[in-house]
């Protein structure tokens, strides 16, 4: 009797096994003779939808389901979509936008200026929470929106079915490059409110691509071209979207690329040098300067760097060059200028007079001045699992060499990280970046350099991307000129200034290095692929060879 | 039997509520705004942190969030993520179902693997097939999991093409992570069932039912296996359990989408529903599993009472 009941158990656990393991045996793959498709792996996006679409992986898809006002190419000059033309007033606090006649969502909507405003006020409305809302607080009635006392967004009217009248609450020239964030792009009537979970998972856009089926969490966005499209329509077929584990996703894309599962595929730091060795040659290796930076953000409130001679004593004490050639292995450049070169029309090289080169004399000059003397403590701030632990203590050691400071080094995780950076107390200086969000040099200076950028809460915490708390008043009055200058090369000038003013005189951040990208690219199959500005492949613009 | 599955179920009650509250504690105590930090490199709106505050009742003490937690748990609900603002159970239950699936598939090649390894070895003591097996279960203990994960990845994903790199859940996917699962761990069942056969043939009972005469098959299956399986079973009770909660490094590797993935992400982002879902979950499972392997006892040992 006994025996019969084990066996019970014996054969339930077979079943059970069975039944878990056997649901997904049938799967069947798609063939790939059918069209040109083209594979690659992301990590799982926060959201796909425009009213939350923030971080890389995200935008790529948003902006392939969506098109708005403006593209930006990959020179940093604006491409316009949706756009007619955009006309502000002479004080510059107002702008028109004529839109596109007659091009529609793939559900058969038009496309207006209502689908617009719909579109912005969906992601400034206060039930949305929208992490990217603050890129339309320039935008009048933006308070009374997000804030959750009105939901009309006061500023935006629309004039007709095509033109998009927007008020803004101070005078900005550089407005209509905001809108090239996804955040700005028109959306249905079905889209709803933000928190509209059919369509967060399978937005309805007016974009080259349209969602096939809803997004697989953690497992698959697949897109197809949409053959309504309104602009030149894209080539590819299919875009499929693999979702990896953040934990070890570069690895995989990788690996995915030399098993000849992926089209595009970034590759882990170590493996660079021997990936390009084999790739390049073939011409499928793909390097790309984008619109970034690498920085030190040295604590100006208190503590040692309190003085501009101190951070210039640091800035010369660094070895960019070697640093990239030793740890980087030749694969990042020394940044001279908080401005990416992509800006073409206000970069200037050799802003950072420090930068250039280093200089063991200057570096100690600096430091007797500002009263650093050798055996005094630097903290040095960075957050762990991102891979910038080489590099952090190179630069610690030169520092340490070169001016015999004690460097500490400070690894946490990223939480931590940031609650430290944010705190009234802290000293020393930090490791940061920054990647541009549309391509104005405002989006550089101000969050990171002006005094509003600091945005301290009632504790001091601060809470804006201004974390070395740096500030000048003249500076900041240069940023408010330069948003207020309707000609271009004026303005460009005023931002010139200012970087002076920031980056050399004041050494209020410390540049390191220049952002650049290296991709491997299924060339042998695709032709045409380029890093766009946002750092994410041209999906709209790929050919089919 | 039937009072004792109730106090042990009581007992889960308790253990699981100890452990959220232990977790609640601590992800309170841990510096850095739970919802702040989640914008990435760049700063997060101080009007959304405050909307997401209100939202998840973070601007409460923890006392009155910690009982939110548990009068939403008892009515299944997990409560919302903090970045795709999903349900936790709705973000978690397929990735329970996932792990369970590699899970269910590990255990399976460790049974299979570990018992007929370690009957083969006792039953043919100091052969050749004996050292083989002492020589390969060395081999396998000595390695940790993550190397014999890549090593199977890029030999038979990557240069043979055999087995998917990019696992998708379907059955060919699943082969390369529950094999990496299940060979350490079938190591471990195959020596400790060598260990138990032999001390169990050595037994006076064995001895006694081979005198009388019984066939070799009937004694070895109802007499030596049946006896010699209670650690196993235990064992194997265990590492499941463990299978469940800790498949981190596997998961990661072969983009294996269950618990363990969504563990290190949810760490990685202090995606605090997350943490808090997995860990409950784990706990109830475990307890669980515990408790079916206690049953399991008395089925296979008639002396072995529960009461």
């Amino acid at each position: 009797m006994r025996g019969a009941k084990s066996a019970k158990w014996v054969v339930g656990a077979i079943v059970v096994a069975m039944a878990a393991t056997a649901c997904g045996g049938s799967d069947s793959k798609d063939s790939g003779g059918k069209g040109a498709v083209f594979r690659l792996g992301i990590t799982e996006p926060k959201s796909i939808d425009p009213v939350n679409a923030q971080e890389s992986e995200g935008t790529l898809v948003a902006r392939q389901l969506f098109v708005g006002l403006y593209d930006v190419n990959v020179d940093g000059t604006l491409n316009a979509k949706l756009a007619e033309s955009a006309k502000p007033n002479d004080a510059g606090d107002e702008w028109t936008f004529q839109i596109k006649k007659d091009t529609k969502f793939s559900n058969g909507e038009a496309v207006n200026a209502e689908a617009f405003i719909r579109g912005w006020t969906r992601v400034t409305a206060k039930a949305s929470a929208s992490d990217v809302a603050y890129h339309m607080n320039g935008i009048a009635g933006y308070k009374e929106l997000n804030g959750g006392s009105s939901d009309k967004f006061s500023g935006l009217t629309a004039e007709g079915d095509y033109t998009l009248k927007v008020k803004l609450s101070a005078p900005d020239f550089e407005f209509d490059k905001k809108t090239a964030h996804p955040a700005f792009s028109p959306v249905p009537k079905v889209a709803g409110a933000g928190d509209n979970k059919s369509f967060n998972d399978a937005p309805i856009g007016n974009g080259p691509f349209k969602m096939s089926g809803s997004w697989e969490h953690n497992k698959k966005i697949t897109l197809v071209r949409n053959d309504d499209y309104g602009l030149a329509k894209a080539k590819l077929d299919k875009v499929e979207l693999s979702i990896l584990n953040p934990a070890n996703g570069v690895t995989l894309e990788y690996k995915g690329f030399e098993s000849g599962q992926f089209d595009w595929a970034r590759m882990p730091v170590p493996q660079m040098p021997g990936a390009k060795a084999k790739y390049d040659p073939q011409g499928q290796w793909l390097k790309a300067d984008v619109s970034g930076v690498n920085y030190i953000s040295p604590f100006n409130e208190s503590g040692p760097m309190k003085s501009a001679d101190a951070r210039k004593a640091i800035s010369y004490a660094i070895d960019r060059a070697e640093i990239a050639k030793g740890v980087f292995q030749g694969l990042q450049e020394p940044a001279t200028a908080l401005l990416p070169p992509s800006f073409k029309d206000v970069y200037k090289a050799d802003v950072c007079t420090s930068c250039v080169k280093q200089d063991k004399g200057k570096a100690k000059e600096y430091a007797e001045k500002a009263g650093l003397k050798p055996g005094d403590t630097l903290d040095f701030g960075y957050n762990t699992g991102a891979g910038h632990e080489e590099w952090v203590q190179a630069v610690a050691k030169q520092v340490e060499d070169v001016l015999g400071l004690k460097v500490k080094l400070n690894g946490l995780p990223f939480k931590e990280a940031l609650a430290r950076q944010q705190d009234k107390g802290t000293i020393g200086i930090w490791r940061q970046a920054w990647t541009a969000d549309y391509p104005t040099a405002d989006n550089f200076f101000s969050p990171l350099l002006s005094t509003s950028g600091i945005n301290p809460d009632a504790n001091g915490k601060a809470l804006g991307d201004n974390r070395g708390r740096y500030s000048n008043p003249k500076f900041d009055e240069l940023l408010v000129k330069a948003r207020q200058t309707k000609d271009a090369a004026e303005r460009a000038k005023i931002y010139n200034e200012a970087e002076k003013l920031a980056i050399d005189e004041d050494q209020g951040v410390i540049p390191t290095w220049k952002r650049t990208q290296y991709r491997l690219v299924n060339s042998k199959k695709f032709s045409n692929i380029k890093l766009d500005f946002f750092e994410d492949p041209n999906l709209a613009e790929i050919g089919v060879k | 039997m039937g009072k004792y599955v109730i106090r042990r179920i009581g007992q889960m009650v308790i253990v699981l509520f100890g452990a959220t509250l232990i977790l609640f504690a601590c992800l309170f105590v841990l510096p850095g705004d739970p919802v702040g930090s989640l914008g990435g490199d760049k700063a997060r709106d101080p009007a959304v942190v405050e909307q997401l505050r209100e939202r998840y009742g973070l601007d409460k003490p923890l006392a009155v969030q910690y009982g939110n937690y548990v009068t939403n748990l008892v009515k299944g609900d997990l409560g919302e993520d903090y970045t795709q603002r999903r349900q936790v159970t709705e973000v978690l239950g397929p990735k329970l179902g996932n792990t369970a699936k590699l899970a269910v598939a590990a255990i399976l090649i460790d049974v299979v693997l570990g018992v007929l390894a370690g009957l083969v070895a006792a039953l043919f003591r100091y052969s050749f097939w004996d050292v083989l097996v002492t020589l390969l279960t060395t081999l396998a203990i000595g390695f940790p999991s993550f190397v014999i994960g890549m090593i199977l990845q890029s030999q038979f994903a990557v240069n043979l093409g055999w087995f998917p790199l990019i696992s998708d859940g379907s059955f060919n996917s699943m082969i390369m992570p529950a094999f990496t699962l299940a060979i350490i761990d079938a190591a471990l069942v195959a020596r400790l069932m060598r260990g138990t056969m032999l001390e169990v043939l050595r037994a006076d009972y064995v001895k006694t039912a081979i005198a009388k005469g019984l066939p070799r098959r009937t004694v070895l299956l109802k007499h030596v296996m049946r006896n010699s399986i209670i650690p196993v079973v235990t064992y194997i009770g265990i590492s499941f359990g463990g299978l469940l909660g800790g498949a981190l490094i596997t998961e990661a590797i072969f983009n294996w989408d269950g618990m363990g993935y969504a563990l290190v992400t949810a760490i990685q982002q202090g995606n605090n529903p997350i943490i808090v879902g997995v860990v409950t979950y784990g706990v109830a499972v475990f307890v669980l599993l515990n408790l079916l392997v206690d049953l399991l006892y008395a089925v296979l040992d008639p002396r072995i009472r529960l009461s």
